[in-house]
C-alpha cells in the first residue's frame, strides 16, 4: 500500500491535538463530555486519514451513494451543520445570560440608588 | 379632573424614548394616581435624564437588550417589591392612560391574570393598514400554538396580576416576548381575557415598534426558540 505525506501528517497532528486534550482535562480547563467527543472526531478523522478509501467507500455503501467522495462531501456538510448549531446554541446562551447579568446589575443599581436615598 | 386611584404599578419600558417619555409620564400622572417604573433599556439619547427629571424611579440596563428583556425586568422588579399588578404601556406615547381603568375592572370581575389591551376589539380603532397586515400575521403564527383565540397579540398595552406576576417568565429579548407572555400564561394556566384599548398613532410612534424586517426576524426567532429551546 502506497503510503502518502497526508496520512502521515494527518496522524502526527491528530496524536498532539489528542495529548493536548488530555492535558487539559487533567488540568480542569474541560469536562469529560467535551474530552471524549473532541477526542471522538479527532480519532475519527485520523482513521479517515489513514484508509481514506476503505472507509469512504464504506460510508458511501451504508449511506447510498454512487460514489466515495460524495459520502465524504456529504458528511463534511453534516459536520458544518452540526458545528453551525452548536455555535448558535453557544451563541444563545450567552445572550441570555448577558441579559441575566444586565437585569441583576440594574435591580442592584437600583436598590443602592435607593439605600443612598434614604 | 382628579387622577383614579389603581393599585398598579405602571412600567415603562423605553428605549431611546428621550423625546416623548416626559410627556407620556405627565400623561399618566394626570389620569391615574398609580406608582410608575421606567425600565432605560440602554438608551443612548436622554431618556434616562428625563425621566429622572420626572420624578419616576428607572431600572436601568447598562446595555440594550431588547423590549422582552426589559419587560422581564419590569416583572423581576414586581417580584421584588411585591406588587399585586403590572401594568405594561409602551414609551412611545401611543397608548391612552384611561384604558388601564376598564381594563383594571375586567380583571377584576373576571378574576383574570392577564388582561391584553386590544387595538381591534375597539370599534373606531384608525390602525394603518401596513400595521393591521403584520398583527393579522402575528395573530395567525401565535394562535396557532394557543388554545385561545386573540385579536391583538402584539399589543403592548397589557395588565398582570399577582398569579401572572409570579407565574411568567419570559426568555425572548426581542418582541416576540408578546407572543411568548401569551403561550406561556396559558401553559401556566392562568386566565386571560382581552380588553378593548385606543390608541393613538403619531408620526413619532409609527417611526417605532416593529417594521416587516423587525416582524419577519421577530418571527424567526419565536418558532425557532418555541421548536428548539
Amino acid at each position: 500500500m502506497e503510503v502518502r505525506l497526508f496520512q502521515w501528517i494527518a496522524p502526527i497532528l491528530v496524536l498532539l491535538i489528542l495529548t493536548n486534550n488530555v492535558l487539559r482535562y487533567y488540568r480542569g480547563r474541560t469536562d469529560l463530555r467535551e474530552t471524549i467527543l473532541s477526542g471522538a472526531l479527532w480519532i475519527g478523522i485520523a482513521l479517515l486519514a489513514i484508509f481514506p478509501d476503505e472507509i469512504s467507500n464504506f460510508i458511501a455503501e451504508i449511506l447510498g451513494f454512487k460514489s466515495n467522495t460524495n459520502a465524504v462531501l456529504f458528511l463534511g456538510l453534516g459536520l458544518v451543520f452540526f458545528i453551525q448549531y452548536r455555535l448558535y446554541r453557544l451563541q444563545v446562551k450567552n445572550r441570555e445570560d448577558l441579559t441575566k447579568l444586565t437585569r441583576s446589575v440594574a435591580l442592584l443599581n437600583f436598590q443602592d440608588e435607593e439605600e443612598s436615598t434614604q | 379632573m382628579t387622577p383614579a386611584s389603581l393599585p398598579v404599578l405602571v412600567i415603562l419600558p423605553a428605549y431611546n424614548e428621550a423625546e416623548v417619555i416626559a410627556e407620556v409620564i405627565a400623561d399618566i400622572k394626570r389620569v391615574l394616581d398609580c406608582p410608575i417604573v421606567v425600565v432605560d433599556d440602554g438608551s443612548t439619547d436622554e431618556t434616562y435624564q428625563k425621566v429622572r427629571k420626572a420624578g419616576v424611579p428607572v431600572l436601568r440596563h447598562p446595555i440594550n437588550r431588547g423590549a422582552g428583556a426589559a419587560c422581564m425586568t419590569g416583572i423581576a422588579f414586581a417580584r421584588l417589591k411585591k406588587h399585586p399588578y403590572v401594568a405594561f404601556m409602551d414609551a412611545d406615547g401611543q397608548h391612552l392612560a384611561e384604558d388601564l381603568i376598564p381594563m383594571f375592572e375586567r380583571l377584576q370581575k373576571t378574576e383574570a391574570d392577564l388582561v391584553i389591551g386590544s387595538r381591534f376589539l375597539s370599534e373606531n380603532h384608525q390602525i394603518p393598514v401596513i400595521r393591521r397586515f403584520y398583527n393579522q400575521i402575528a395573530n395567525i403564527l401565535t394562535n396557532t400554538f394557543c388554545q385561545g383565540r386573540y385579536s391583538d397579540t402584539q399589543s403592548g398595552f397589557r395588565l398582570l396580576g399577582e398569579r401572572a406576576i409570579t407565574g411568567i417568565d419570559l426568555y425572548q429579548d426581542d418582541f416576540s416576548y408578546c407572543s411568548e407572555m401569551i403561550i406561556h400564561a396559558e401553559q401556566e394556566n392562568l386566565q386571560i381575557v382581552e380588553c378593548p384599548i385606543s390608541v393613538r398613532y403619531t408620526p413619532y410612534s409609527l417611526r417605532k415598534g416593529q417594521d416587516f424586517q423587525v416582524g419577519i426576524k421577530t418571527a424567526f426567532n419565536f418558532l425557532w426558540k418555541l421548536l428548539f429551546r
